[in-house]
């Protein structure tokens, strides 16, 4: 019989375990062919896990050291859920024949990959990890090719799983020569291990440290986020561009920084180098684009390049930072594709032409959209220039200049291809005049994203205090 | 405890853009009266911390301080010295005239008048606030609304490109308003970035403990910091500035920009750049300040007669006015960099002379332009029979400009120059001159041309300005005689925040 320590160290997980067993009967139970209840269900049981979760306390490790349910798992778990829900309820609207049919196959598949990335944020364990990892990773697979009747979604979903197996193959792989060195599959092992000059796991957390850069997609390992961002379905690419990296990066905190010390800072000059790769590459492919998604897809590439430059700030306030930057990615990234999915769906067209003129049209539409647009791109008073502007400021203690150099020069040119949008959106005359229609469910979404971003543009204090303590106990 | 008047100025243009926003929907007079109110509150609060501002006593008066982010050290945190007393009355007169002179926009005049605004608020913003941080976000809010107003109200020159480049011109649409708004705005976001890595080098290097300009004051940083953030500081600065070779933003810009927005940014955006020069590089930075003068002196020199040269060789009437802007802008940097009392208050006063000749220039060149649609100036001729007025404004205007005596552009230079010639680098003085001559030479051949020159068969039906167009020449020509005439109600208060600046760049 477990005690009373370990349900409250797993309460988010039991809860979620209830939801999908929830979905999964009522799945079974519908009998009709349309089963977007299944969505409200989903969606609701999402909201009260949410708000549940902000009475969740820390508990002291579980399962002998394995799980851990600290700040910094439930820090990520709010976020996770609260991506989640925007994420689902954006989907409601969709009259799409296959998601109206498929409906227990979609919210199945997106709780199951959920519950992997609560188990991989609170996982202390090499084993414990991959799993979560794997149960995370292999759903998003099945999501990505889910309109399996188009060329283009089986050819995203396939690139994204060969991709997704060989980096999964790449981490086991170096995660077993973590365990050679160390013999023991415990994380706190590892990073007391960790001292010294020691090959084999230099070159073990080498290895994994590449697949981690497949998962969140820092360059060059980010081949696939484009095509399968263009091919899937839109309010599942925005949440597929948040949530999987938040969980990825928290991962990489919990293996290469947490009780590591001031031996992290041997980590700098990789995350800096490929900060510096991720953010250059992922801007500056982003400029010729025509899709929006696409667009948007290159932009996030850049955008993990800024986190990266947190994580090279290797301290507790690098870590803070990336976790404030993850909740502005979060309400700016997913609120720009769900615009571009309003957009899509009424003028049949992801091209940025099909946002021309969108001022005169849907004045509200557009400003969201331009609000979206500049937290993206890091200016005042929205969400995203405080991330950018904190995870500098981590990089400047650190000691990293060029980097903060190099990041606030780039996103000038982020800048650009943000200001294309906008100059599409504000200063070319519409084609057509009437207004962009859009589910009640979908402008609610886009109205959560819009709170997020002016709220946290113009508050983020408590929000950054809390990320802040999340992360303190790490080092 | 004394009101809050400097935070009045700042934020009531930005109350006025809210209630435009909010309330005066499909009023185009409500939106005229709000802005015009709102900035004339403004103008008012200046005009009284310019009459009531201690010439007496040396640093920040009118001091307000607010804890906004205590764990990082933020503050809001506003004060003004005898520079950014004059600066801040600046930009009240030009944006009070600005108003007036954009009261004929038609199109989308809600949210044109509300972006005004707005950026209104960062500017007097970047000139009261103390607190780097604040300040820093201030700039940004100067900046930004720029793209939007270039892009929507601009016009786009008639000049089609020729030479064997045209075809790349054709390409990125050299010219356009939408290319002019996107290069301004993404230069000066280039340089805010050089600006924001130059803030947190002086944060982190002073104990990561305040923004603030008075704590940092105190800290003497070690010389190979100063040196790059004075670098940093230059060259992010330099870019809104106008410095030679980043200036090209400014032509383009200037030219694309409405009337209302060309005022305000060259009138008085390019000031705040050489404003941040003086009171972030060589206030904070001393050291460095006196280890480089020889380059921003320099360059400044550069920019005086590559300014003046190029004015020369352009046909379109706006972008004649722009390169002499860029012209001026030089004689700003130069007499900041001589490190003399004449020299740092001319370069100050410049910056109000120019400040307000160039508002009072492309007031007038909007005014033109929207009698005869024409910006060309080979087209136009004549022009003084049917508007005596402008033709009158202009001419002041003009003989401001090339530094005649009685206007404010004499005072200003003749500082500049007794600056120079007393400076360790006397040969400034050669380029400097040289540049007063080819602006006397590009002025008046224009003045002559567009006014009084034999009338042109083009145009048809001219007439002279109108109602509240009359506010903003009137009010502008009055301030550049009556600081001709009298430049003492501008150097006494520079004087107070020049000296003790200067004393701690190169000792008492």
């Amino acid at each position: 019989m477990p005690g009373p320590d370990v349900v409250r160290a797993f309460a988010l997980e039991i809860g979620l375990g209830a939801l999908l067993v929830l979905v999964f009967v009522a799945n079974l139970c519908i009998r009709s062919v349309d089963r977007r209840v299944i969505g409200w269900i989903a969606s609701w049981g999402v909201l009260v896990l949410a708000v549940t979760s902000f009475l969740v306390m820390p508990a002291p490790p579980a399962l002998r050291g394995m799980f851990v349910q600290d700040g910094l798992a439930i820090f990520a778990k709010r976020l996770f859920l609260a991506a989640t829900f925007i994420g689902l309820l954006a989907a409601l609207g969709n009259a799409h024949p296959a998601f109206v049919r498929r409906a227990g196959e979609y919210h199945l598949l997106i709780l199951s990959s959920l519950l992997g990335m609560f188990v991989l944020v609170s996982a202390r364990d090499l084993i414990l990890l991959f799993v979560a990892f794997e149960l995370m990773s292999i759903p998003l697979y099945v999501l990505s090719g889910f309109l399996k009747r188009q060329e283009e979604a089986v050819e995203a979903a396939l690139k994204f799983f060969l991709v997704g197996s060989v980096s999964s193959a790449v981490l086991v792989y170096g995660l077993s020569f973590v365990y050679g060195a160390v013999r023991s599959t415990d994380l706190a092992t590892v990073a007391q291990a960790s001292t010294g000059i020691q090959p084999f796991l230099t070159l073990g957390l080498l290895a994994a440290f590449a697949g981690f850069a497949f998962k969140i997609a820092a360059f060059p390992f980010h081949m696939w986020v484009p095509d399968t961002y263009e091919a899937a379905s839109t309010p599942f690419v925005a949440w597929l561009s948040v949530t999987p990296k938040a969980a990825g990066f928290v991962a990489l905190f919990r293996v290469y920084l947490e009780g590591a010390g001031d031996r992290a800072a041997m980590w700098m000059p990789l995350a800096a180098g490929l900060a510096t790769l991720t953010i250059v590459a992922g801007n500056l492919m982003a400029l010729p684009q025509q899709n929006t998604k696409r667009l948007l897809a290159y932009s996030g590439i850049a955008h993990i390049g800024y986190m990266l430059v947190g994580f090279a700030a290797t301290s507790a306030s690098g870590v803070a930072m990336v976790l404030f930057y993850l909740v502005t990615y979060v309400f700016g990234n997913m609120g720009a594709f769900l615009v571009v999915e309003a957009v899509a769906r009424s003028e049949g067209s992801e091209a940025t032409a099909a946002f021309r003129g969108l001022a005169q049209r849907s004045p509200l539409l557009a400003l969201a959209m331009l609000l979206f647009l500049l937290s993206l791109g890091g200016i005042p008073f929205v969400a995203g220039f405080w991330a950018k502007l904190y995870v500098f400021w981590a990089a400047a203690s650190a000691g990293l200049y060029w980097l903060v150099l190099v990041g606030a020069v780039l996103s000038v040119v982020a800048l650009f291809y943000y200001l294309v949008v906008a100059k599409r959106m504000y200063i070319e005359p519409p084609e057509r005049p009437e207004r962009v229609r859009l589910s009640t469910t979908l402008a609610l979404a886009v109205l959560l994203c819009v709170a997020g971003v002016v709220v946290l543009g113009v508050y983020p204090t408590p929000l950054v205090m809390a990320a802040l303590r999340a992360a303190a106990p790490l080092f | 405890m004394t009101p809050p008047v400097l935070s009045l100025i700042t934020w009531s243009p930005f109350v006025g853009a809210l209630l435009i926003m909010f309330t005066a929907r499909h009023r185009p007079l409500a939106v005229r009266l709000i802005a015009a109110v709102a900035t004339g509150i403004s103008t008012l609060g200046s005009l009284w911390i310019y009459a009531a501002y201690d010439r007496e006593a040396a640093g920040f008066q009118f001091y307000e301080k607010l804890p906004l982010v205590p764990p990082l050290g933020i503050s809001y945190e506003l004060g003004v010295d005898g520079i950014s007393v004059l600066l801040v009355l600046l930009t009240s007169v030009i944006i009070l005239a600005g108003v007036f002179a954009s009261w004929t926009i038609t199109v989308r005049g809600q949210e044109f008048y509300a972006l005004l605004l707005a950026l209104v608020t960062g500017v007097f913003g970047v000139f009261v606030a103390l607190d780097l941080f604040v300040f820093f976000l201030f700039y940004e809010l100067a900046v930004l609304p720029m793209y939007l107003l270039i892009g929507i109200w601009g016009s786009s020159g008639e000049v089609r490109p020729r030479g064997i480049f045209a075809w790349a011109y054709r390409e990125t649409g050299v010219g356009t308003k939408e290319y002019a708004a996107m290069k301004l705005t993404l230069y000066l976001l280039f340089g805010s970035a050089f600006i924001l890595v130059g803030i947190f080098a002086l944060y982190v290097n002073a104990g990561a403990s305040s923004f603030s300009f008075v704590d940092l004051e105190g800290v003497s940083f070690a010389p190979a910091v100063q040196r790059w953030v004075f670098l940093a500081f230059y060259v992010g600065f330099g870019i809104l500035a106008g410095i030679w070779p980043l200036h090209t933003w400014s032509p383009d810009g200037h030219a694309s920009a409405p009337t209302a927005v060309s005022m305000l940014h060259a009138g008085v955006l390019m000031k705040l750049g050489a404003y941040g020069v003086v009171r972030l590089g060589m206030g904070l930075l001393p050291g460095a300040a006196a280890e480089l003068a020889w380059l921003v002196g320099t360059i400044g020199c550069v920019n005086i007669v590559y300014g003046a040269l190029s004015a020369m060789a352009q046909t379109d009437l706006k972008y004649v006015i722009a390169y002499s802007s860029v012209s001026h802008m030089g004689i700003v940097m130069l007499g900041a960099a001589t490190l003399t009392e004449a020299g740092l208050n001319g370069s100050v006063f410049q910056m109000f002379a120019h400040g307000v000749m160039t508002g009072l220039f492309f007031a007038l060149v909007g005014l033109v332009y929207e009698k005869a649609h024409s910006r060309e100036i080979g087209k136009m001729g004549g022009f003084g029979a049917a508007m005596p007025g402008i033709a009158t404004a202009f001419t002041v205007g003009g003989l401001s400009s090339l530094g005649l005596p009685a206007t404010a552009g004499f005072v200003a230079e003749l500082l500049t120059f007794l600056g120079a010639a007393r400076s360790d680098h006397w040969w400034w003085l050669f380029p400097a001159i040289v540049g007063t001559f080819l602006t006397a030479v590009y002025v008046l051949r224009v003045a002559k041309q567009i006014f009084w020159g034999p009338p042109s068969t083009h145009f048809h039906h001219l007439e002279d300005a109108r109602g509240p167009e009359w506010v903003a020449l009137v009010l502008l020509v009055a301030v550049l005689v009556l600081f001709g005439m009298a430049p003492g109600l501008a150097i006494a208060p520079v004087d107070t925040a020049t000296t003790p600046l200067l004393s701690r760049i190169v000792g008492p």
